[in-house]
């Protein structure tokens, strides 16, 4: 187990728990005037099965397929999987970073963000979907489904999640995460990545823009501490990454400038990686407004 | 805990304290978590070693500007070690420093182990150091004497009030290797102070007491003035062995060594040297005093015949000085030139001439060497120790030339006066020995009169009460106030006088060697003639070897030069002769009116006993002495503060500059 992980075998909620409650005032605060679009699953158009999740609709279990196959498949219909949300949330140990000035921890931030959608999207009756990259142990995706059933299991699962894992020294973190959605994501799915985007390993960018192909809706949200932002240290630092073994010992106040230089650059390459491919960025810093950046991630996602 | 003690902790605090900060200021950075590492550059390394120098600048520049602040701030209460004068009763002091110059001084005062360490203090440093501070403390109105212990005392500075003249003469005093003459310089340093109007008088005795007489009664002992003894580590155990002596004869060379009590001699040895190159060694024995016996081989005996060798003792002690020593060529077996007629010789005893039979009896090492004539030229006369002429027939101008030249450049010269002087033919003369004719007249009186002996003959001369001489040479009245007598006959004419001749002498007897003229040659006191006639020409002729401090003289020399161990030595003519008294050992070689020798300045055994004498209990000088002082350093301090605020300022000024300038 990476150092990082086991320092951060526990999520600093901070001032952003209890997430439930807090993510439900932010979804209210993103919902305010905007119509109601539920489906309430029922379908025209029969879509495929897919395996039965617990919390699943029984009225959509496939009898049938249960007694000839002995196997809980639950039928699917285009007007459910056409605005289903997946969700993926960055938890690396590098979001399990909280500065000095932050509420929370990047994941937390996330964590309260992806709620808030998942809330959005169950009160819209769209279905939702929950998927990490990395992760602690308790780290649980959650299927995509539909029902008032799938956001209590979000909330159990990003209330349950721990940030580990290092993306940089371990290509498989991104592939286990994103190949699921690249294969499953039908056209018309909402895909929302939280991410600080900073230690995501070479060809990340293309890799996650490339889910904005096939009729697909890809935001990214890059969340950052305000330190990351400001680099507010001063004097002779010894600063150390959460992923990738990076120690770097520095002169906080001649460096400042080239810092924020490059984290410009990055978000500016990432920037161009998914508008290239239709997809959306969007910048959040954990101390700022949640309500207000849920909605410019609603917004993108339209 | 007293309040000094807090106080020395409370300034060590401060002291400490600015270095403690700045090691914690120094220490690594404390290492952050931080998710965008990776996006930091490293500081450039330029600005990083910029910054350490210039911290460490600042912080030298504030660290001894805090010591010194702390040494400000304690200055009142720093003391040290220093010679002072108490003062009773607050009046003027007359003092009498005794510096002890002698060798034993010269031992390092390196501990208990007594072996000699570079650059540690010698115990004559630390008295004359001594010897400034208490100069230091004089006060206007003082009088200083300073009496020097080196054997013979002598008085550096008679009692004074110019305190600069003190100050001077203690500076001009140096280590020498004379011997201990500690009773007489203290005696000395009395007896300049007996004169002095002050009332409060006192002798500091800045010594070693090692004068070789350990046992003898304190120092100081029921004297009438205060003598007071500081400097308690000059008396510190200490070790020591010297050479003494080293004598070559031939192949074979003596070496004597004497240790002080206790000193170890394993492992020592003596060695002989010559340049670079060692031509013999052996090891010293265990004995106090050790006589080494080493022999050159056939080679390096032929090869060193007029090289100068030297001896030395390996290992170390307190005193390296005195562990070599030149070697020193042995008289040996002399020759002694006699000038007789051998026809009368050869018929009076009918075998070996009388003079040699009688240094043959008297077993001298001494050859009588016969000559029909004294030599034209003084060149064949200088491989003898003497010249013995008996009855000459007068001097021809040559032979006056030649004698003249040897006596005056020092050498011996024994004349029996008989018929054939007194016969003297025409143009001869006794000159330059006798300058008047002289007559063989008969006498009535027999025997000597012991009581006009001198003291070479007090012994011998009962063997001539009864001495028989039918006639005997007398002097012309005009040359008897030359001679000085030293031994008469009974009515009061000399029998045997000398003369003093430049820097040799004669000896004149007033009977020839002859058996036909008196019985003297058959007598004692013609023995003892002869033996004190040959240890004074052995002494004028041979090497000499003699104790650091013992003057040499050169009566009737006009120009003597002298170049010794530390160069050209110092030759005095203050007295009616030129003077020189050496006091460092080693050789010295000296040209006297053109004419050279080697002398060898040897250390006085009792130097090479460290034991210290014991000090009277009155010599503490609790009353008259202290030797602890307080030290004002505060302006020294004060204005080290100062340069160190200015180095601060322009080292800040200096580092922005340089900041500004990136």
């Amino acid at each position: 187990m990476p150092a990082a992980t086991a320092i951060r075998s526990a999520l600093d909620w901070g001032s952003l728990a209890p997430l439930k409650l807090r993510s439900r005032l932010v979804a209210e605060g993103v919902y305010a005037g905007a119509h109601r679009s539920a489906r309430r699953g029922a379908g025209v158009e029969f879509g495929g099965h897919r395996a039965y999740t617990p919390g699943d609709d029984l009225r959509w279990l496939d009898r049938r397929s249960l007694l000839l196959h002995d196997r809980l498949l639950v039928r699917q219909f285009e007007t459910e999987t056409d605005r289903a949300l997946r969700l993926v949330v960055d938890a690396t140990a590098s979001m399990g970073y909280r500065g000095s000035r932050a509420p929370g921890a990047k994941l937390a931030w996330a964590a309260l963000a992806a709620a808030a959608l998942a809330r959005i999207a169950v009160g819209s009756g769209d279905p939702v979907g929950l998927t990490y990259l990395g992760g602690g142990e308790t780290t649980r995706n959650v299927p995509v489904a539909g029902g008032r059933e799938v956001f209590e299991r979000i909330l159990g699962s990003l209330e349950a999640s721990q940030a580990g894992g290092d993306a940089r020294t371990d290509l498989s973190v991104l592939d286990r995460g994103l190949g699921g959605i690249a294969r499953a994501a039908r056209r018309g799915s909402i895909v929302v990545v939280f991410s600080d985007l900073l230690d995501l390993p070479e060809g990340a960018a293309d890799r996650i823009a490339a889910i904005a192909s096939h009729g697909r809706v890809l935001v990214v949200a890059q969340l950052l501490d305000p330190d990351e932002v400001d680099f507010p240290f001063g004097g002779t630092v010894r600063l150390r990454s959460l992923e990738g073994g990076v120690v770097v010992e520095t002169d906080a106040e001649t460096t400042r400038a080239a810092y924020q230089d490059r984290l410009a650059s990055l978000t500016s390459d990432w920037e161009r990686a998914m508008t290239a491919r239709g997809a959306r960025l969007v910048r959040a810093v954990t101390n700022g407004d949640p309500v207000r950046a849920v909605r410019e991630i609603v917004q993108a996602a339209r | 805990m007293t309040f000094v003690y807090a106080l020395a902790l409370a300034v060590g605090l401060f002291v400490i304290a600015p270095y403690l900060a700045h090691r914690l200021r120094r220490r690594r950075a404390e290492e952050r978590e931080f998710a965008a590492a990776r996006l930091v550059d490293p500081a450039p390394p330029r600005a990083r070693s910029r910054s350490k120098l210039e911290d460490r600048a600042l912080f030298a520049t504030r660290a001894v500007a805090v010591v010194g602040l702390a040494l400000l701030g304690a200055s009142p209460l720093v003391r040290c070690s220093r010679l002072s004068l108490a003062r009773s009763s607050g009046a003027s002091v007359a003092m009498a420093i005794v510096l002890d110059d002698s060798m034993s001084m010269r031992a390092s005062l390196a501990g208990s182990s007594g072996i000699a360490k570079l650059g540690s203090l010698t115990r004559f440093e630390r008295a004359r150091d001594g010897a400034r501070q208490l100069l230091a403390s004089t006060r206007e109105g003082d009088a200083v004497a300073v009496v020097l212990a080196g054997k013979p005392a002598r008085v550096a500075l008679a009692a004074t009030a110019e305190l600069g003249a003190a100050r001077a003469a203690i500076d001009a005093a140096t280590a020498s290797d004379r011997g201990t003459d500690l009773d007489g310089a203290i005696a000395m340093a009395r007896g300049l102070l007996s004169e002095m109007p002050q009332v409060d008088k006192r002798v500091i005795v800045l010594s070693d007491l090692a004068d070789g007489h350990p046992d003898a009664s304190p120092v100081g002992k029921d004297s009438d003035l205060p003598i007071w003894i500081p400097l308690p580590e000059l008396r510190a155990p200490a070790t020591d062995c010297g050479i003494l002596s080293a004598d070559r004869a031939g192949p074979r060379i003596r070496v004597r060594v004497v240790c002080s009590l206790g000193t170890p001699t394993i492992g020592r040895e003596v060695a002989i040297f010559t340049g670079k190159a060692v031509v013999a060694h052996e090891a010293l024995g265990t004995s106090r005093t050790e006589d080494v016996s080493l022999e050159l081989s056939q080679d390096d005996a032929r090869k060193t015949d007029l090289v100068p060798l030297y001896a030395r003792l390996s290992g170390s002690d307190s005193i390296p000085a005195d562990d070599i020593a030149p070697v020193v060529v042995e008289a040996g077996p002399g020759s002694v030139a006699v000038v007789s007629d051998p026809e009368d010789e050869a018929t009076a005893t009918g075998g070996a001439p009388v003079v040699e039979q009688a240094f043959s009896a008297l077993e001298l090492d001494v050859a009588a060497r016969p000559l029909p004539a004294v030599p034209d030229r003084v060149e064949d006369l200088t491989p003898f120790l003497g010249v013995i002429v008996d009855d000459p027939p007068g001097f021809t101008p040559e032979e006056r030339r030649t004698l003249g030249a040897f006596v005056e450049g020092g050498g011996a010269v024994l004349l029996a006066l008989g018929p054939h002087a007194a016969s003297a033919p025409l143009g001869a003369s006794l000159e330059p020995i006798v300058p008047h004719a002289v007559t063989w007249e008969p006498t009535s009186s027999r025997g000597v009169d012991a009581k006009t002996a001198a003291s070479l003959f007090i012994e011998s001369a009962g063997s001539g009460a009864d001495l028989d001489a039918s006639r005997r040479t007398v002097f012309a009245a005009e040359d008897l106030h030359l001679l000085k007598s030293l031994l008469k006959w009974t009515d009061g004419a000399p029998l045997l006088a000398r003369r003093t001749l430049g820097r040799g002498e004669a000896w004149i007897a007033t009977l020839p060697f002859s058996v036909e003229a008196s019985d003297l040659p058959l007598r004692p006191l013609f023995l003892a003639l002869l033996d004190a006639w040959a240890l004074d020409a052995r002494a004028r002729t041979s090497p000499k070897r003699t104790e650091a401090g013992v003057p040499w003289s050169f009566p009737g020399a006009r120009s003597v030069e002298a170049e010794g161990p530390e160069g050209v030595a110092l030759v005095s003519h203050d007295g009616p002769e030129p003077k020189i008294v050496p006091s460092v050992l080693g050789l010295y070689r000296l040209t006297i009116d053109g004419k050279k020798e080697a002398r060898v300045v040897a250390p006085a055994e009792a130097e090479i006993d460290l034991r210290s004498r014991a000090a009277a209990e009155s010599t503490s000088g609790k009353d008259v002495g202290d030797s602890r002082a307080a030290v004002d350093a505060s302006p020294v301090l004060a204005l080290g503060l100062l340069v160190l605020m200015a180095l601060e300022l322009a080292l800040r000024l200096w580092a922005r500059t340089r900041q500004a300038a990136i």
